[in-house]
């Protein structure tokens, strides 16, 4: 790999920032809109779930790779008694990465699996071949939809949403902790938990749109996923985007404002222009990559202002894709600008990736989605009981009339929409 | 060798018959009823008078657990049995220990509810219930709601069966238990 020093945070930190922030639109899905009883959720939690669960598995790789010695992490990091007769040391963020990302992936599954089970139930009972009934059988433990369990299983969802919720925030604080405990310009800030937390509900909705606008198109879910589900995604883009875009500008601000000779360095350093007196900052190799995350967080979410913006899945889907690829650059440019101009100009390197770093990258993305193919094959995209309950209760409001004003209009053009070949 | 358990089945279209069948049965004393639906239906658990679930104050203290053991854990460890000394800073200093106390708290929680479920208040996993004896039964995860009544043996089966098409049933049926 090439990391090296003084870079010796690079595709592996990269990488796991990047992909453990596309797990966060999941569970922000998932368990806040549930909270806030946005019933839209309905037809995409499932599907935005499992990509939060892929997504922190490829997460999970990175810094198994980075230890350079997968064996030792084992002890390093996990409080088991080893013959060694050591423990981890809990003063270390690092450490409370462990914790926060082991978690997140254990109730993240757990919150999915509960949701999953009457599903499986369902296509146990739905499905005519014997292997399949069996085997669905087998993973929905016998659930035969009795009013006794709904009547503790409703509770328990809320419950797991309710901690879900606090839990979403915390990854990525204790994720951005990594960086601003450290006394290094450029990531020691107190701006990171809040800026982290948004970019990664960013990114997370980018990569939501990136799997679902192909995947209602092809798996025929236009009924059920609408145009107005991913207009609600592109304002969500739009407000997170925009708060990233505030946290960018304000980080330089601060540099500039501190007068802290390193900190403001290191911004200049970044950005390449408006440099000032720092003449060593115009050398700045990494300004495209700078300018190219201001294009794609920044200034392209704009676009969702307008609601050509946001009901042409083409300009969506593109732009969703950009957005992707800026937050990656986001994360490079925190890891790598930082440190590769070291306070001892004797030590100033260039961080180049090799191809051990590309491939692994490139793995990472072909896992996710075989595991994300596999998903979509094998296990209901939908959450199948939800959504009849939300068509039972609209069907019920619709006849007693207490519909709110433009239902109606939704509910046809949802239903023209689902006919349509 | 115990007796085979009787039940009583009843398919209804529709949730709202289903739930005023189901008040209807145990408001006439009945015991042994249950409902089955492919979702959860609005006011089954008042028609069947079904206790408040016991599933918040077990995921509550199953949180205090998980408080209590993540920091005792950090502190046993890094200030008792192990403890490191960097640059001469307290071994124990409990604003580094918040963080990994909340995650252990939210993971203890997790755990005990999903878990709790499943064995506990679900009583599963159980792949043979009496109900499953009905092929038609398959619709109780599809779209169709489902009520079923343990018989005995001084049971009316016929004022029953009477009573649950009157409510709108769309099939009435008695399964026999397979030991």
């Amino acid at each position: 790999m090439g990391n090296n020093i003084p870079v010796g945070w690079a595709f592996g930190i990269i990488n796991f920032v990047w992909w453990i922030g596309i797990g966060h639109a999941g569970t922000l899905i998932s368990a806040i809109l549930l909270l806030f009883q946005q019933k839209w959720r309905t037809s995409i939690n499932r599907f935005a779930e499992a990509m939060t669960l892929f997504a922190v598995m490829q997460a999970g790789i990175f810094p198994v790779l980075h230890t350079g010695r997968p064996w030792f992490a084992l002890y390093w990091l996990f409080p088991y008694p080893s013959t060694n007769r050591i423990w981890p040391q809990f003063k270390s963020p690092l450490m409370w990465d462990v914790f926060a990302v082991s978690t997140y992936f254990i109730t993240s599954f757990l919150f999915w699996y509960l949701g999953l089970i009457p599903d499986l139930a369902s296509l146990r009972d739905s499905s005519t071949g014997r292997w399949q009934r069996r085997i669905y059988g087998i993973f929905a433990f016998g659930w035969r939809g009795s009013a006794r369990h709904w009547h503790h299983y409703k509770i328990a969802y809320l419950l797991l949403a309710g901690l879900a919720t606090p839990l979403v925030l915390s990854v990525h604080t204790i994720v951005s902790f990594d960086f601003a405990v450290s006394i290094l310009p450029g990531w020691h800030t107190t701006i990171f938990p809040p800026y982290f937390v948004a970019g990664a509900v960013f990114s997370g909705f980018a990569m939501v749109v990136t799997l679902l606008v192909p995947a209602r198109r092809f798996m025929n879910l236009k009924s059920l996923v609408t145009i107005r589900h991913l207009e609600a995604m592109c304002k969500i883009m739009l407000v997170t985007g925009l708060i990233v875009a505030y946290g960018y500008a304000l980080e330089h601000f601060v540099a500039w404002y501190s007068g802290n000779k390193y900190e403001y360095f290191v911004f200049a350093n970044r950005r390449g222009i408006f440099v000032g007196n720092e003449r060593a900052a115009a050398n700045s190799p990494y300004m495209p990559i700078f300018w190219l995350m201001v294009f794609c967080n920044c200034i392209l979410p704009n676009i969702f202002w307008f609601r050509f913006g946001r009901t042409n899945v083409y300009v969506m889907w593109a732009s969703a894709i950009l957005i992707n690829v800026g937050m990656w650059c986001e994360r490079f440019v925190i890891v790598v600008t930082s440190l590769h101009r070291d306070f001892l100009p004797s030590s100033w390197a260039i961080y180049k990736p090799t191809w051990v770093d590309l491939t692994l990258f490139a793995g990472t993305i072909c896992f996710f989605g075989t595991l994300f193919l596999l998903f979509l094959k094998f296990i209901p995209a939908v959450a199948v009981s939800e959504v009849k309950e939300l068509r039972h209760e609209i069907e019920h409001e619709h006849h007693t009339g207490i519909l709110p004003p433009g239902s109606q209009e939704v509910i046809h053009e949802t239903e023209m929409e689902g006919a349509k070949p | 060798m115990s007796v085979p358990r009787r039940f009583l089945l009843a398919e209804f279209a529709t949730p709202e018959p289903m739930v005023a069948a189901a008040r209807k049965l145990r408001e006439s004393g009945r015991a042994g009823l249950d409902a089955y639906s492919p979702y959860p239906v609005h006011g089954i658990d008042e028609a069947l008078a079904l206790p408040r679930s016991k599933v918040p104050i077990v995921a509550f203290c199953a949180a205090l657990c998980g408080i209590a053991g993540g920091y005792t854990m950090q502190w046993w460890m890094n200030s008792v049995d192990y403890s490191i000394n960097v640059a001469n800073r307290p071994p124990h200093s409990w604003p580094t220990n918040i963080p990994i106390t909340f995650e252990s708290a939210v993971l203890t929680t997790a755990l005990t509810i999903f878990f709790g479920c499943i064995f506990y208040f679900f009583g599963l996993p159980r792949t043979y219930h009496p109900v499953f004896e009905a092929e038609e039964f398959r619709s109780a995860s599809l779209d169709a709601f489902w009520i079923s009544a343990e018989l005995s043996e001084a049971d009316d089966v016929v004022g029953l069966r009477t009573t649950l098409r009157e409510a709108g049933a769309r099939t009435v049926m008695v399964v026999t238990e397979s030991l």
